[in-house]
């Protein structure tokens, strides 16, 4: 358990600047803005973090993996547009159109992982051309209406606290504890790690790189899923373009998290801490009441400025 | 001399059509397809419209291509037309027009595709994570200068570049002689050679460093020039009209040949590639496709052109 | 001969990877009109040097001279100017660019700013006829097989008129009728004043026509001095200190006759038609001049490569177990045999992750549905550690290690498996004496179990001590496969040649 814990630590190294920035800028904001430090209003940016750390999780394992997943912003739309259109009667709980809609994002994440794992396509090209073909399915399934959902267990998800703690802060908390057990914990995690330093080597020492491809993007697909519903269960209804701004925002998320685009590094931990700083500085825009084009270039700002952390390409 | 010279010279040229031919058969295909289509289209007025929807396109592939060819990848290409456009539109106000305006574009390009070039080709940092954070700097830079569409362009800018008549059709001339001379360079030769084998080049004494940071300003330029010309042709600055150009560009590169690892692809591929996707659109769009069907072939495009020499590959080795 | 009067020289180097040292203290003078052989063990720093000397890398300490005058921070470009060419290994070619453009890189004359094709052109012929480079000098490069490319790369070095000419290995690739024209080639340049160092391990060429020799030994000189007085056993004592003899056990069959692999007719990539039994207990060599196919067979039998055969066998206890060649790693590995690449660096190893991660890898990748468990990892870890000697902190990461305890690794990782069948592609390459001698201990140890190990080598002694047969490629194909008690050096490369003559037996002079 201590090697494990070790292990943690040494990923914890990296990340640990982005927690700083959100400590040091929690902090001035409380001091500075009334209301900034508010628990309510710490644990909204936390609910909100929610959303991006999701995607996060998918995004993180398939960049330290060496990919990358471009098709999550998609995959969000379209798990929030579906759920309406896969609910049935006698699903009282909502659980099963939850179910439902999940699976569709898995295999739309099992589509990519097909592409990338068993015919080689780059990562890159795959889940581009993926989001591009999604996107025009859901402007045909769509258009360009926004679509009311009524699901017993997504109101019970986006409303209920525990303990005073979000329920959906929970599901993150599980979800994201699951994924950093199976990334420090396990051996199959473990080699996601050697997929992204080297496929080569990897290849040649057995590891079953096509199976871990395929499981990857299968996750990656299942958070967006998962994402989509929560993003769902806050806003009450779906449209077109809801998942957008979270592409840009997981990857984000994951370079200012300490873990190096061109993967065999990293953590999910430094994500987490990247998600809660993303929603920190929009929230700070927000207050100081600067405009869309503050929030892009402060973003673009932070993460040229982040840089230095996650390394560079070291080849000539 | 420049006889034995010029023969080498072609002799290359020729021979860097080798893969290409492909690409230029479905090209050819489609394009009788669209003359048939459309009778009338060989008609000035007709074909300078076509070559305006596609210089745009052309010229984005064209600055996407440089970038590939020396190992790197641009996802900025967008939000840098946007700029460009939106740079455009506020300076042809100011008292020096025109001129003005096409001064500041292209010292925008410059300055832009030099900061990426210090990250990339100094700083060594990977080329997706930079051009993807800058393409969040340039948007917000260019809903700062104009939050909507707006701005000035003289209409005789307008009309002579998107007018009924083929400036245009002589400016993509330009542009490949243009890339012809600077491939047919020292620099340029090494800008190949940097992204074909970087270790390599550098023992060979080629300026890797200067040959990735020339590409990145050029690429720039480029962009932003195409950002002039969408001005232009719309008759006003938007600091979105770039969006989907990101995607399209990468489209068009991969098409016509072009790798991710640098050193492989070719210039009059990536051209083909964006001309056909421009046939392409003009197609859906005459037969009535609804626009999502573009989406849709444009993605099915993309994974179908690369996926065909893996699947060839993986045939021939289990057969 | 003094500093002062040598071409390019250089003068007490020190450089060191990673904190260990590749070169202690070396001097070396080139002078013009001399062929300046470098020998030393692989390992011992030559490539390093001859880095040091063309610009590529810059020395921790010492001077690098040009005629007599230090220079400081010689880039490669800088070196062009003044004349010093190198032709290494590892191509310095750009696969898409025409062999003309190759040949000019980085030299270009321009005329107006443009390259200047005629000029380019016109030097292209001259230095192509010289080399017999008769490819149409627009043909990209990529398109040209191995050994071709070698020579566009000594075309490169030779068009800008080099006053020295660094050669490293130059004939590793060459086929024959190429190595002659070399010879000649490096003679004439010679006779024309140019200065030549020229590192090559074929003993016979060095002799036959270096005026002058150094000698690495685990990054320091041992010898320097023209080659006047010197045979192949002198040179070897210089490079290696010790009888050759010594480095290798006396030989022991321990071979058990029992089969665990056979096939018949096994096809993969270049090699064909391949007949081929392995027995528990023995060491089988496989060797066989660059590019022959034995590589390719190597990889087919592990699964890395796609392979057929009429008849493929694998014995677990007796057991006949599978019967078509593997179409994975990692079912080759699930049924006990398992490789080790030649290119530890780019291939056996994850360079930055830690020692520990390494041995553990095909373990982990041969049952990943488990647990991270420390203690357990530590212990298999540790244990294999002491049983290949691999010293030192384990969390460090692999790029740390010398190229030999990398190597050392890159074997151990496969034991956790207990394979019956290790097959290792040139794994002494690169790699210093004395780790040399572990790594066949280890070997031997390996076949005493009861493993059995399959030794593809570039190093013919190796192959003629170590094995209990050795299986000799040419063109694609096993020429023949020669018992211990036939397998001379003489025989081994007659055979890889292609020469139709019996081998000479053991002990009888040739």
């Amino acid at each position: 358990m201590t090697a494990t814990l070790q292990r943690f630590a040494a990923a914890y190294a990296r990340s640990l600047v982005a927690y700083a920035i959100v400590a040091v800028l929690w902090i001035t904001a409380s001091i500075l803005i009334a209301g900034f430090g508010a628990y309510a209003h710490l644990r909204y940016i936390v609910e909100l973090a929610a959303v991006i750390g999701l995607v996060g999780i998918g995004q993180t394992i398939a960049v330290i993996g060496g990919g990358i997943d471009l098709s999550v912003s998609a995959i969000i739309t379209v798990t929030a547009i579906i759920l309406p259109l896969v609910s049935f009667d006698a699903d009282a709980t909502g659980l099963g159109a939850i179910a439902l809609a999940l699976v569709v994002a898995a295999g739309i994440g099992a589509v990519n992982g097909l592409g990338i794992g068993y015919l080689g396509l780059p990562p890159l090209i795959m889940t581009l051309a993926m989001a591009t073909i999604l996107q025009g399915l859901l402007v045909l399934i769509a258009g360009g209406s926004a679509i009311s959902v009524s699901n017993a267990s997504l109101d019970w998800l986006g409303s209920t606290h525990v303990l005073t703690i979000s329920v959906s802060i929970i599901l993150w908390a599980i979800v994201a504890g699951v994924c950093l057990f199976w990334l420090h914990g396990t051996r199959s995690g473990s080699l996601i790690f050697a997929i992204g330093t080297s496929p080569v080597v990897s290849k040649l020492s057995g590891v079953p790189i096509r199976r871990l491809t395929l499981a990857t993007y299968v996750i990656s697909g299942v958070c967006a899923g998962l994402a989509g519903l929560l993003l769902l269960s806050m806003n009450g209804q779906g449209y077109v373009g809801i998942g957008d701004p979270y592409l840009l925002s997981s990857i984000a998320a994951v370079v200012l998290g300490g873990t190096p685009i061109l993967g065999g590094k990293g953590s999910y931990l430094g994500t987490i801490a990247g998600a809660v700083l993303l929603v920190t500085m929009t929230a700070l825009i927000t207050v100081i009441n600067a405009s869309e084009g503050w929030r892009s270039l402060m973003l673009g700002g932070l993460i040229l400025g982040m840089l230095p952390l996650s390394g560079r390409d070291q080849s000539r | 001399m420049a006889g034995r010279g010029a023969r080498l010279y072609w002799a290359i040229q020729w021979r860097r059509n080798d893969g290409l031919g492909a690409l230029f058969l479905v090209l050819a295909v489609f394009a009788v397809v669209y003359a048939v289509l459309f009778h009338g289209i060989f008609a000035i007025g007709a074909a300078s419209k076509f070559v305006q929807g596609w210089f745009p396109t052309a010229m984005v592939a064209a600055a996407q291509t440089i970038v590939m060819l020396t190992g790197g990848i641009d996802l900025s290409v967008g939000p840098m037309v946007s700029l460009g456009s939106v740079v455009a539109a506020s300076s042809m106000d100011g008292p020096l027009g025109v001129f003005g305006g096409v001064l500041s574009v292209l010292v925008l390009g410059a300055v832009v595709g030099a900061i990426v070039g210090v990250f990339v080709a100094i700083g060594r940092y990977p080329a997706i994570i930079v051009t993807l954070a800058l393409s969040f700097v340039l948007r917000g830079v260019a809903l700062l200068i104009m939050p909507r569409p707006g701005g000035f362009v003289p209409p005789l800018l307008s009309d002579f570049l998107a007018g009924v008549h083929p400036t245009t059709a002589i400016l993509l001339l330009l542009l490949v002689i243009i890339w012809k001379l600077y491939q047919a360079t020292p620099l340029g030769l090494g800008l190949i050679a940097a992204g074909d084998n970087a270790e390599g080049a550098y023992r060979s004494g080629v300026s890797v460093t200067a040959a990735r940071m020339c590409a990145y300003v050029v690429s720039s330029v480029l962009q932003a020039l195409a950002g002039l010309y969408m001005a232009a042709k719309t008759g006003s600055g938007d600091p979105l009209i770039g969006e989907p150009m990101t995607l399209a560009a990468i489209s068009a590169a991969v098409l016509g040949g072009v790798g991710f690892l640098g050193g492989q692809g070719t210039m009059r591929g990536a051209l083909a590639g964006s001309l056909l996707m421009s046939i392409l659109i003009s197609v859906m769009f005459f037969l009535r496709l609804p626009l999502v069907a573009q989406y849709i072939v444009q993605g099915l495009i993309i994974i179908v052109t690369v996926a065909l020499p893996l699947i060839r590959v993986w045939w021939r080795r289990t057969a | 001969m003094g500093v002062q009067n040598a071409v390019l020289g250089a003068h007490n180097v020190s450089k060191a990877f990673f904190g260990n040292p590749v070169l202690r203290e070396v001097s070396i003078q080139l002078a013009a009109g001399r062929i300046h052989a470098l020998l030393g063990e692989n390992g011992a720093g030559k490539s390093t040097l001859i880095n040091l000397l063309s610009g590529t890398l810059a020395p921790d300490s010492g001077e690098i001279l040009v005629d007599g005058r230090p220079v400081t921070a010689l880039t490669p470009r800088e070196a062009h100017d003044l004349g010093i060419a190198v032709v290494q290994q590892e191509l310095s070619l750009a696969s898409h660019l025409s062999i003309a453009e190759n040949i000019g890189l980085g030299a270009y004359t321009r005329r107006g700013g443009l390259v200047d094709y005629g000029r380019l052109a016109a030097a292209v012929a001259e230095i192509g006829k010289e080399l017999g480079l008769v490819e149409s000098p627009d043909t990209p490069v990529g398109r040209l097989p191995l050994g071709r490319r070698q020579i566009v790369e000594i075309a490169k070095a030779l068009y800008i008129k080099p006053r020295i000419l660094i050669f490293d290995e130059p004939t590793s690739s060459l086929a024959a009728p190429d190595v002659a024209l070399l010879m000649r080639l490096v003679r004439r340049l010679r006779d024309r004043g140019v200065a030549i160092l020229y590192i090559s391990h074929r003993l016979n060429e060095i002799l036959d026509f270096c005026d002058y020799v150094t000698v690495l030994k685990d990054g320091s000189v041992t010898a320097d001095r023209p080659l006047a007085g010197l045979d192949p056993t002198g040179l070897v004592r210089l490079m290696v200190g010790r009888d050759p003899r010594n480095l290798f056990l006396p030989y022991a069959s321990q071979s058990t006759g029992a089969l665990v692999l056979e096939t018949k007719d096994f096809r993969a990539a270049a090699a064909v038609g391949i007949d081929f039994e392995l027995y528990h207990g023995e060491i089988l060599g496989v060797g066989g001049l660059v590019g022959h196919g034995q590589e390719d067979f190597m990889m087919g039998l592990c699964g890395a490569i796609p392979a057929k055969a009429d008849h493929f066998r694998i014995f677990v206890d007796g057991e006949a177990v599978r019967s078509a060649p593997f179409a994975s790693v990692a079912e080759a590995n699930a049924r006990g045999v398992a490789y080790i690449p030649a290119d530890r660096r780019k291939e056996g190893l994850l360079l930055p992750h830690s020692i520990d991660f390494n041995l553990l890898l095909p373990l982990f990748a041969s049952r990943s549905v488990e647990r991270r468990r420390g203690a357990e990892e530590s212990a298999i870890t540790e244990r294999l550690a002491q049983r290949l000697n691999i010293r030192g902190d384990r969390r460090r990461p692999a790029q740390a290690l010398s190229g030999g305890n990398q190597q050392k690794v890159a074997v151990a990782k496969w034991l956790p498996l207990e394979p019956s069948v290790l097959l290792l592609n040139d794994p002494t390459r690169g790699v210093d004496v004395d780790t040399k001698r572990e790594i066949y201990l280890a070997l031997r140890a390996m076949a005493a179990e009861g493993k059995a190990v399959v030794l593809l080598s570039t190093d013919t002694p190796e192959l003629v001590h170590l094995c209990d047969r050795v299986m000799v490629f040419h063109k694609g194909g096993v020429a023949a496969t020669l018992p211990h008690a036939q397998a001379s050096e003489e025989a081994i490369v007659a055979v890889a040649m292609g020469v139709q003559k019996a081998p000479a037996l053991r002990g009888e002079a040739v």
